[in-house]
């Protein structure tokens, strides 16, 4: 059963997700399909009922990318600037957060180009699809994209970011992914595996798991 | 875990967790203590001393007063039907009791009940 939402912690439609980030509707809309905003729809409902976590816009805010020829990459974050020990976990953290929304952008669009630069180029990818075993080079990612088109209602949920120094695994659930190859409603657990170069977090694995 | 039941139980449990920080930002047990399951417990070293008990967290949070700055994030959240674990981050920790600049790694287990998911038991680490 649902936790009922105090108006406090979630925003309830556009306007006030575009008031909260004190932007026009237009904006906000072109951010969620450009740029990973985090907002969520309700089951059973409209597309256009969304709603958005206070906590998940701010962390977006202090986070925010765009993915290929981002101006704001490498520009330090308010966190960063201080950074002492205790501070390290979370640039990680929101490094990492940074690099998995240029992945679900790339994925809500359907477009490759916006994800590649979340990926190391000699990236590789394991999993099964009906039963059928595939693994190789990240490029069938990308394909696979392309071909399959956009899949604008995607519900992406991060289960885990595990820092470990240099290395991190992300296990991301994503739901309600559609296009020509995915179908109308297909959920995917992807865990995805990644390495810090040169202060840069790339994927360099990903295993996916599509649910019948 | 089917299709439909994932999303809901992510987001109920990502509410609960949110009405922990919100009473831990404001330095208010109250905003907290509809997360809790009535019979939940809570253990860790805060310092030398062995903190047990609930109570004990609820009088820290109002004795130590507002964390406006603190940083949270959930690094993980598993789902088990009725069973749930979350380890969340928090970094920025201030105010009388914590200091200032505060690291705490928590750990929840929480039980989906009735009256929707609630924490059943908090471990807690403060960092150095």
């Amino acid at each position: 059963m649902l936790q009922p939402n105090t108006p406090r912690k979630t925003l309830e439609s556009w306007k006030q997700i575009a008031a909260f980030l004190d932007r026009s509707e237009r904006t906000v809309r072109r951010w969620e399909e450009n740029e990973g905003l985090p907002v969520h729809r309700r089951s059973h409902e409209k597309q256009d009922t969304v709603f958005a976590f206070r906590h998940e816009i701010e962390a977006w805010r202090r986070s925010r990318t765009k993915c290929p020829g981002d101006p704001l990459a490498g520009e330090p974050d308010s966190l960063s600037s201080s950074k002492s020990p205790i501070n390290g976990y979370l640039i990680e953290h929101d490094a990492i957060t940074r690099t998995m929304h240029c992945y679900i952008a790339g994925a809500r669009a359907g477009d490759s180009n916006l994800m590649r630069p979340a990926f190391h180029p000699s990236a590789t990818i394991s999993g099964f699809c009906q039963g059928v075993e595939y693994s190789g080079s990240i490029q069938h990612v990308f394909e696979w994209i392309d071909k399959n088109g956009p899949a604008p209602a995607i519900e992406p949920r991060f289960a885990r970011i595990e820092v470990i120094g240099t290395v991190a695994v992300v296990h991301l659930e994503v739901q309600r992914w559609s296009g020509k190859l995915a179908g109308a409603n297909a959920r995917a657990s992807d865990v995805f595996t990644l390495l810090r170069i040169n202060g840069q977090w790339k994927i360099t694995h990903k295993l996916f798991h599509w649910h019948e | 875990m089917s299709d439909i039941e994932y999303l809901p139980e992510y987001d109920a449990i990502a509410s609960t967790m949110q009405m922990y920080v919100e009473g831990s930002k404001h330095g208010k047990s109250e905003l907290m203590r509809p997360a809790f399951h009535p019979n939940a417990s809570f253990f860790g070293y805060a310092g030398e001393q062995l903190a047990v008990g609930t109570q004990f967290l609820f009088d820290w949070i109002d004795k130590n007063g507002p964390a406006p700055h603190i940083e949270p994030r959930m690094v993980s959240v598993d789902i088990l039907e009725t069973i749930a674990v979350v380890h969340l981050e928090v970094a920025g920790w201030s105010g009388s009791l914590a200091g200032s600049g505060v690291r705490m790694s928590d750990l929840f287990t929480l039980l989906k009940t009735p009256n929707g998911w609630k924490i059943i038991q908090k471990a807690f680490h403060w960092h150095a």
